[in-house]
């Protein structure tokens, strides 16, 4: 029984197209009989880019209910790799069977007859076909090869490596839902194999020695701001100080996709999790607070990330952020992520609908609520090195499910509106159409990132 | 010099990543291409939720028409949910529930008499597998549960970790919310759905004709202005 409850959001969300006739035990049984095997030399894994790719996508895939083996050698970390524990990699990934998922087993002899098989870099098996995880310090990719076209983990900077973990995941997840009875085969289209494709936020510089954040503020350690911190938390040489906004406490259906929390979190503050988790790198205040009421009167930090789905709340937090903010959200299989400094459309421009769903649970999975995650913290860091995203790419709607498509990314500014429910300063002043239309005009007509 | 508006033209809408192509004509209404873009992608989960959206991120105005809304030849529009929060989950039923539904109602009201079922399923999800007919007197005016079988429905419901989804009744005439529905609902969370069929389900085995509600945060219904909000066929 827990196994379903720990998987019901990602079957809820395979209910989008699996057939009615299979139950969720059926649909928790077809992710938990994926077989995975991850493959790395010692060589890619000499990098903090190549372990932190690998434990990623250990970890996206053990939250999908998967059985992964791995066939690794033995090295020591370098450096933090949250929620895994201990100094070893090897050992800590072995150490996380059936904790992050209970009926997901992370084992260290190698699977003989896997479903797929995963390696990194240019680690070398033969002519087998295997998808290959390779890329650098931004940019990640993920290719289905049978012999050695990629190029070796070497970088230390590792968001690049993430992103060719969530592209890796995606396509483990396809493979998985492409055996189950779909309502309707035309929606099989969605679920194709991306045979090669790859992802870059945008030319970001990599900070040349440490990078202090400041105070950053998050609203929500749901899986949105779970995901940016275990991201953040990778990034070599970034201190941040700030607190955590969150009443709620961790439970089952939260570990198909809360980054940093594990079985044994269950029942445990959220807030709290985060803290421990991430606590050996910045100074996180847990605030066993949902944001509104009493706290809604604390000043918030010039920085702040927001993961809430409650879109009210979000309209909240932007009244009165005094500076940047950042949103994530997911929708199914979607991701909308933002950013809105002062002078900008905010995020109520963004999103002046809220959704009236009742209290209905939201179908999830773990690589689409990491890609939220990750965008945010690439956002934020954007922002700290002071080169944000342009106007032009103030939203991104992102569908990680097609990567290999042409507009599997969309780019776009944010459109100033009259009826902005914050009600923010653009909205107030009598030119939005004007500005609409110069924004327009500078918008190119596909764009996404390299 | 003659100027030709393009009459008919193609443009592109992405959903999931996916891009199809689609043909408008200028005077044809934006709400029209959302709509064909919809069934085309076959998009089953809130379409009430999605609108189009240009590249410059502003919204494509449903009630224009495609010359007024400024939609040009291979524009590429985003097919995307209106509120981005991750949705709800809508209820799924399974294939015999609705003609089980029908099946009783009618045999136990025979056109002359309200009767009520209780739709069940697993409680981690959102299926719809069971048809519960409870114990119940009738007129054709209201129906009353039997409290001791309403006590061994929740003793059997919490022991197999099923939970009640949806409360679906008849009326003699038609579907509506009186005030002894609004009142007095089985389950009492936001979120629960209760339906009223008309005609003391005489008419056709569907929901067209229903009145579907959800209970509200606040404690009242709302009014749904579609079954296909809440639950899938």
């Amino acid at each position: 029984m827990s196994a379903i409850q720990e998987l019901d959001r990602t079957i809820l969300l395979c209910r989008d197209y699996v057939s009615e006739t299979a139950t969720g035990e059926q649909i928790a049984f077809g992710l938990r009989s994926a077989r995975v095997l991850c493959i790395s030399d010692m060589r890619n894994l000499s990098s903090h880019s190549g372990q932190t790719a690998l434990v990623t996508l250990v970890c996206l895939l053990t939250r999908m209910g998967m059985q992964v083996s791995i066939d690794i050698p033995e090295v020591p970390m370098l450096g933090p790799q949250p929620p895994l524990k201990g100094r070893l990699l090897r050992s800590a990934l072995i150490g996380a069977n059936g904790t992050l998922i209970s009926a997901a087993a992370v084992h260290g002899e190698p699977c003989s007859e896997p479903d797929l098989i995963f390696v990194l870099g240019d680690t070398v098996i033969g002519d087998r076909y295997a998808w290959r995880l390779s890329g650098d310090d931004w940019h990640g990719e993920v290719s289905l090869q049978a012999g050695t076209r990629s190029s070796r983990w070497t970088a230390s900077w590792p968001v690049g490596s993430m992103i060719s973990a969530a592209l890796a995941a995606a396509e483990a997840f396809k493979f998985t839902i492409l055996r189950l009875p779909f309502r309707d085969p035309a929606d099989r289209v969605f679920f194709t194999p991306s045979f090669s494709c790859g992802w870059s936020f945008g030319p970001l510089a990599v900070p040349a020695g440490p990078l202090d954040l400041g105070d950053v503020d998050v609203i929500s350690a749901g899986a949105i701001c779970q995901a940016a911190l275990y991201v953040l938390v990778r990034l070599p040489g970034v201190s941040m100080r700030g607190r955590v906004f969150d009443d709620d406490v961790t439970s089952r259906p939260n570990l198909n996709r809360n980054m940093l929390s594990r079985v044994g979190d269950v029942d445990l503050k959220k807030v709290l999790v985060i803290a421990r988790e991430c606590g050996s790198r910045f100074q996180l205040e847990p605030i066993a607070e949902r944001f509104g009421g009493r706290v809604n009167s604390h000043k918030l930090a010039p920085r702040v990330i927001v993961g809430v789905d409650d879109i009210p709340s979000r309209w909240a937090v932007q009244r009165v952020t005094p500076g940047w903010l950042g949103v994530s959200g997911t929708s199914h299989f979607s991701v909308s992520s933002s950013a809105h400094a002062p002078g900008e459309p905010c995020c109520g421009c963004l999103h002046p609908v809220d959704e009236e769903t009742g209290a209905n649970p939201i179908p999830t999975i773990s690589f689409v609520s990491f890609w939220a995650g990750l965008a945010l913290t690439v956002r934020l860091m954007a922002e700290a090195l002071r080169t944000p995203f342009h106007r032009n790419r103030q939203h991104l709607w992102l569908a990680p499910l097609r990567m290999d498509g042409e507009h599997a990314a969309m780019w776009s500014p944010v459109a100033v509106r009259h009826d902005c429910p914050v009600r923010c300063p653009l909205s107030s002043r009598n030119l939005p159409s004007m500005e609409v239309h110069r924004i327009s005009a500078e918008t190119p007509s596909s764009e996404r990132g390299a | 010099m003659i100027v030709e508006t393009q009459k008919k033209f193609a443009v592109e809408i992405v959903y999931n990543g996916v891009t199809k192509p689609f043909e408008v004509e200028s005077e044809e209404r934006v709400a029209a291409l959302l709509q064909q873009a919809i069934a085309v992608f076959r998009i089953t989960q809130q379409p009430h939720l999605l609108s189009l959206f240009r590249q410059d991120g502003t919204l494509v105005p449903e009630g224009e028409s495609v010359e007024r809304a400024g939609l040009k030849p291979h524009e590429v529009l985003l097919l995307r949910p209106n509120a981005v929060k991750g949705g709800g989950g809508r209820l799924h039923l399974a294939a015999h529930v609705m003609s089980d539904t029908f099946g009783v109602l009618r045999r136990c009201g025979r056109g002359v008499r309200e009767c009520a079922v209780f739709w069940t399923g697993p409680t981690d999800g959102q299926l719809v597998d069971n048809v519960e007919h409870p114990r119940h007197t009738s007129s054709i005016a209201g129906y009353q549960i039997d409290d001791s079988w309403l006590t061994a429905f929740w003793l059997r419901l919490a022991a197999s970790r099923r939970s009640v989804k949806v409360q679906v009744h008849t009326h003699p005439g038609l579907a509506f919310h009186s005030a002894v529905d609004d009142g007095w609902p089985i389950v009492s969370h936001e979120g629960f759905l209760s339906i009223v069929i008309p005609n003391f389900a005489t008419g056709e085995a569907s929901l067209d004709c229903a009145w579907v509600g959800q209970l509200q945060a606040n404690g009242r219904w709302r009014q749904l202005a579609c079954p296909a909000e809440a639950i899938s066929a």
